[in-house]
């Protein structure tokens, strides 16, 4: 073992000088020679570098051909098991370690339907012989562990296509040792085309673009981001305002992808989209005209103002927060009990309560939701497992549903982690109240989660974070205050990120809610500054809302220049985005001056203020409204499908709301003129006038006057079935 | 140890959620092509066909379990806890009983094949249902798409109609297009063709729109979209376009839309159906196939039986007896059950023995489901469950192996692999053998 580590440690050294750069420092700190052999520091993970136990050989449930390894290695003490003692020890041949079934099959020697693994030369085997060799040994109880895993160089950029550049990793063990594990270490990429890494770690660039390469050794996942930019050609970043600390991170990030930000967009497109991100309608005609017609320098920052300080900005925000409480009635939900809890909601919101003192008060609510809404909370989701998941998925936007069964592969989350968090609910308990519509909800102070595999009772641990002192405590006022803390590693960049996400339509991670290292930040500093200004604005929605509206990033026009076309993910452009159900329902009301009827809502009630998940029309659930099952965000549905399309050309909604509305027949009766109308139609759906060419198509549709309401109909139908409608951009 | 590929995050499908951007490029790039989606479907389908018998395959599927003992599986000579309240008769195959209350499909059962070996072993409805739909395992995190929509994907659109349609809508969440795009996804007719007033949404031209005005305005939409089409390049905005240009089709072929028409079937030919929800929506079915469309996907009643099983089956499967033989007969009558696969599912079977609430409880170990038209055999048992019905005795047929050979008759290689988001690409099915002993 001790030639194994020098010879590892050597050639990495050698690999760094090789293929690396000067500025690709390899630092072994210590290196322990003198340590034997062990099964989970030196077998273990061999076994997962040479792919044994993947999900699609022996680490599935159900093994492969009678051989059954635990997934990634959650379970060493029975791998060990299950290697050493099953089939009649079989697997092992102490006496004759190289006859050992284990080795015979990895290498090839006989048949095994993974085929081969590694060879006989190759130090993997030399290894597995020598801990045989050592008669297989059951490791000490105190064998040091990796706490940490580092991959470096952290950033690495690329010019042109075939450069390498060689990463490695270092493991840091429990007794303060450290490791150059990267022949260990298993490689993947998020991008093939842009950045490969082979098995040993090596980074290959591809095409233009960027990349995540990462590396699994034991429980942990890390990364470095790649960017590939293209090989001498010139570029220098072109002076652009910067609005703000966001522009000034954006523009930090173009310039070393090599890509210039699209210009900033008119007064007209800024209008429509900031009065739909903002308030999910669409700018009044008289809007138009005031904000096209206003001189001064500083409007647009004032019309940001104007609109977040509309009760409309509130709503928009209850509809988020509900989809992620998942406020909806059903079989064990009372409608009465869904109104109370969204009431609360939006009560809140409108009291500008931060939002982490809300979240707090929801997990640490107790009693008769109809005194205490909140405790809604426990009531809408009773599995303490859903719970912990939805808890992590809504308010920290990471998931660990992974963990429920093996070690999160590819990200941090350990069994132990999992359960430790499921434990802060497993003391939860309800009863029906007086009123048999409502529950109340009650700590009964016992109830332990518990690891799957040892049975051994988990103790309720943050994620990612310590374990409280949870004896004869509210587990959830613990869970509740570090949730809420300003210290909290998630919380806060979290909602950041939703926030972003509403006005660019992704958020600087995507999905939102997640996170992971294999998922990472687009622009980590970005959601830093993000999360570090949300927290200096008691986390207040609007403040940070008014931060991004500003920004040139936002104003940017959706027009793409040759730098950018491609770009997705950095926010160099604006994202062309299609109008959410509610929203899009809501805007063809208003164009059409009609006014909806929703359950639980007066006659003029928008769809973005429907409390119950279950209240739904057929517009609705055809352009992908949110049934409130699951808190997840992909159940807001923005994928076109050909109902949507039969219903706006042909289906009552735009037919009915145009003569409902009886708009282009009122403006007739008052004796405007054609193109005037054909003017004000344009205004109201598209928030600009018609170009000269729309102009000159439509005019003969008005020239005679027996035909013009129909005509002028037909464009109103137009307008209403165009994608410059139905999309933001 | 250069020879093997590390396992990537990608290469375990179970670790995707539904993200289907990539699969508007695609679309996007054959617009890029100057093709229509329905030009492209088409050279598809062209491609694909060749070596198919089934042009078109029709989906009865039975949800909450039906009870093999009491239909197609029956145990006469078992003891009264296992045989159940029903009796059994023979049928058109000699030494091949049914249920008692299927004497229709007992008239027919020379033209079908009966599979008394289905076994799956998950015992929960939506992990059944999800087997039964997707011809998968369920996985906690991808998506896998519905065989409709791998059908839709594969053979695309005929004679102006969507590829596959649910009747009356989408049934559960494993019959939609999973990873991949949603225009794949089913089309809902939305309203069941047992009701009086049943027309599906959205089809039919309003009376003051006719077809003049109609094309009209289709010119004035161009030309609004052209200024922001100069302007704007999505993926989406060209997924959008894609299904503009199949409503227009859609709504404006009469003959695509009579294929959703009900009334035109004569009366004499619903009284042979039953004017139910089994018969109306059979009969749908069977329109809907003649007219082009590839998977027409129908569920019919209520099979949970855990209490009352004699109720319970005694009030649904009369209906579905007359229906399902008439559909045969009438397929058979027009010359399309050679080229039409009907397929009767259902997401487990129920256990052995009764309870003490007179029910059957859910039993996933052996089941029954019956095939017909599309180069199945005719007259054909296929597998056999054990005497209680516990347990598959002869030729147990997993949901790979049943998925495989339904593929293959429709023309679709199963082992092909589909691309998922991160451009992981997944085969159709997973490890399945096509069985011919189902072909004739």
């Amino acid at each position: 073992m001790k030639r194994l580590a020098v010879l590892l440690a050597f050639a990495c050294v050698l690999a760094a000088i090789l293929h690396g750069r000067a500025d690709a420092p390899v630092i072994v700190k210590a290196i322990q020679l003198d340590q034997p052999i062990s099964f989970k520091r030196d077998v273990m993970p061999i076994l997962t570098k040479a792919g044994c136990n993947t999900g699609g050989c022996h680490g599935s449930a159900r093994g492969q051909d009678g051989f059954h390894l635990s997934l990634f290695g959650y379970d060493p003490a029975g791998d060990y098991d299950r290697i050493t003692r099953e089939m009649g020890a079989r697997r092992v041949n102490l006496a004759l370690p190289e006859e050992s079934l284990l080795l015979q099959k990895a290498t090839g020697a006989v048949a095994h339907t993974g085929g081969k693994r590694f060879d006989k030369n190759s130090d993997f085997y030399k290894a597995v012989v020598k801990w045989l060799d050592a008669g297989a040994p059951r490791d000490p109880a105190d064998i040091p562990t990796p706490v940490s895993v580092e991959m470096s160089p952290s950033e690495i950029v690329l010019e042109g296509g075939n450069a390498t550049r060689q990463a490695t990793v270092t493991a840091h063990y429990s007794d303060g040792t450290a490791r150059d594990v990267t022949p260990l270490a298993v490689f993947f990429t998020n991008n093939e085309g842009s950045a490969k890494i082979s098995p040993a770690g090596l980074v290959t660039s591809g095409a233009r673009g960027e990349a995540f390469v990462m590396a699994r050794f034991g429980t942990t996942t890390v990364g470095s981001a790649v960017i590939v930019v293209p090989k001498a050609v010139p570029f220098t970043f072109p002076l652009v305002e910067e609005r703000n600390y966001i522009d000034a991170l954006i523009d930090a990030k173009l310039r070393k992808l090599r890509v210039t930000p699209s210009a900033v967009c008119s007064d007209e497109e800024f209008l429509r989209r900031v009065t739909l991100d903002i308030t999910g309608l669409l700018p009044a005609p008289a809007d138009y005209d005031r904000f096209l017609a206003d001189a001064a320098p500083n409007k647009r920052a004032r019309l940001i103002d104007e609109l977040l300080n509309r009760p409309e900005f509130v709503d928009i925000w209850v509809m988020k927060l509900a989809e992620m409480l998942r406020i909806r009635s059903g079989a064990d939900v009372s409608e009465k009990a869904a109104l109370v809890y969204f009431d609360w909601l939006r009560n809140q919101l409108s009291q500008n309560v931060p939002v982490n003192r809300l979240v707090s008060r929801l997990i640490d609510s107790e009693g008769g939701i109809f005194e205490n809404p909140p405790a809604g909370f426990y009531q809408f989701e009773t599995d303490p497992l859903k719970l912990a998941e939805d808890t992590a998925q809504v308010f920290l936007g990471v998931q660990v549903k992974c963990a429920q069964c093996h070690n999160h592969p590819f990200d941090r989350w350990t069994m132990d982690d999992y359960r430790g968090f499921v434990a802060f609910f497993t003391q939860i308990a309800r009863k029906k109240g007086e009123d048999p519509r409502e529950m109340v909800v009650y700590d009964r102070r016992e109830g332990e989660s518990r690891n799957p595999v040892t049975n051994a009772v988990v103790t309720p641990k943050f994620l990612g974070g310590s374990r409280p002192d949870a004896a004869n405590k509210d587990r959830r006022a613990l869970l509740a205050d570090w949730i809420s803390s300003p210290d909290n590693p998630y919380f806060a960049k979290h909602f950041a990120n939703v926030i972003w996400a509403q006005f660019f339509g992704r958020g600087i991670i995507e999905p939102v809610d997640d996170a992971r290292v294999s998922n990472p930040p687009s622009n980590p500093e970005l959601l830093e500054a993000l999360a570090r200004r949300f927290i200096d604005y008691n986390y207040d929605f609007r403040r940070l809302a008014r931060d991004i509206c500003a920004s040139r990033t936002y104003q940017a026009s959706s027009l793409p220049n040759d730098s950018n076309a491609a770009d997705i993910r950095n926010f160099s452009h604006a994202a062309v985005r299609r109008l959410r159900s509610e929203v899009m329902f809501d805007c063809i009301g208003e164009v059409t001056d009609t006014k909806n009827k929703f359950k639980g809502l007066p006659l003029g009630g928008r769809a973005v203020q429907i409390a119950d998940g279950q209240t739904t029309n057929y517009f609705l659930k055809t352009f992908g409204r949110a049934s409130r099952e699951t808190p997840c965000t992909c159940e807001v549905s923005m994928e076109p499908n050909l109902s949507q399309a039969l219903l706006l050309l042909n289906g009552e909604t735009v037919e009915g709301k145009i003569s409902n509305g009886g708009l282009v027949k009122r403006m007739l009766a008052d004796k405007k003129e054609p193109a005037d109308i054909v003017n004000a139609l344009y205004v109201r759906c598209f928030t600009r006038k018609p170009t000269g060419d729309e102009v000159n198509t439509l005019a003969p549709l008005l020239a005679k006057a027996q035909t013009r309401q129909k005509n002028l109909e037909d464009v109103f139908w137009a307008l209403l079935n165009s994608k410059e409608f139905m999309f933001n951009h | 140890m250069n020879e093997f590929q590390p396992i990537t995050w990608y290469d375990d499908p179970s670790h995707f959620r539904k993200v289907s951007r990539r699969e508007f490029l695609y679309v996007g790039l054959v617009g890029g092509l100057g093709l229509t989606l329905g030009d492209f479907f088409k050279l598809r389908a062209e491609e694909a066909l060749q070596e198919a018998k089934a042009k078109a395959l029709i989906h009865i599927f039975l949800p909450g379990g039906i009870s093999a003992h009491e239909s197609f599986d029956p145990k006469p000579f078992a003891p009264v806890e296992v045989r159940g309240p029903f009796g059994s008769i023979p049928t058109k195959v000699d030494g091949v009983y049914f249920s008692e209350l299927m004497k229709e499909t007992a008239k027919i059962a020379d033209k079908i094949t009966i599979v008394r070996s289905m076994t799956h072993g998950e015992a929960a409805h939506e992990r059944g249902t999800h087997n039964m739909f997707t011809g998968y395992k369920p996985s906690p995190a991808i998506q896998y798409p519905s065989i409709g929509s791998v059908v839709s994907h594969e053979l695309g659109s005929r004679q102006d109609l969507p590829p596959y349609v649910c009747i009356p809508t989408q049934p559960n969440p494993y019959a939609g297009s999973g990873y991949l795009s949603n225009a794949y996804g089913p089309f809902s007719l939305g309203g069941d063709p047992a009701n009086a007033n049943f027309t599906v949404r959205d089809l039919t031209l309003s009376p003051d729109v006719d077809h003049e005005r109609f094309q009209q305005r289709q010119n004035i939409l161009a030309a609004v979209d052209a200024h922001f089409r100069g302007l704007e390049k999505s993926d989406a905005l060209d997924a959008m376009d894609s299904f503009y240009q199949h409503a227009y089709s859609l709504v404006s072929s009469p003959k695509a839309r009579e294929a959703f028409n009900l009334k035109a079937e004569p009366d004499s030919l619903k009284d042979e159906y039953g004017r139910n929800s089994a018969g109306m929506r059979m009969l749908m079915a069977r329109r809907l196939v003649e007219g082009g469309v590839r998977f027409a996907s129908m569920v019919y009643g209520g099979w949970d039986h855990h209490t009352n099983v004699k109720g319970g089956i005694e009030k649904n499967l009369p209906q579905f007896d007359k229906a399902y033989a008439a559909l045969i007969r009438d397929l058979d009558r027009r010359g399309m059950l050679d080229s039409t696969l009907v397929m009767v599912t259902t997401e487990f079977g129920r256990t052995p023995k009764i309870n003490k609430d007179a029910g059957r409880d859910h039993w996933p170990r052996v089941f029954s489901i019956a095939l017909a038209g599309g180069g199945i055999k005719r007259g054909s048992v296929y597998g056999s469950s054990d005497p209680t019905g516990a347990e598959p005795d002869e030729n147990p047929l997993s949901v790979e192996d049943f998925a495989t050979t339904i593929y293959r008759q429709l023309g679709i290689d199963a082992s092909k692999k589909l691309m998922s988001p991160g451009d992981r690409p997944i085969d159709i099915v997973r490890g399945g053998q096509f069985v011919p002993e189902l072909i004739a």
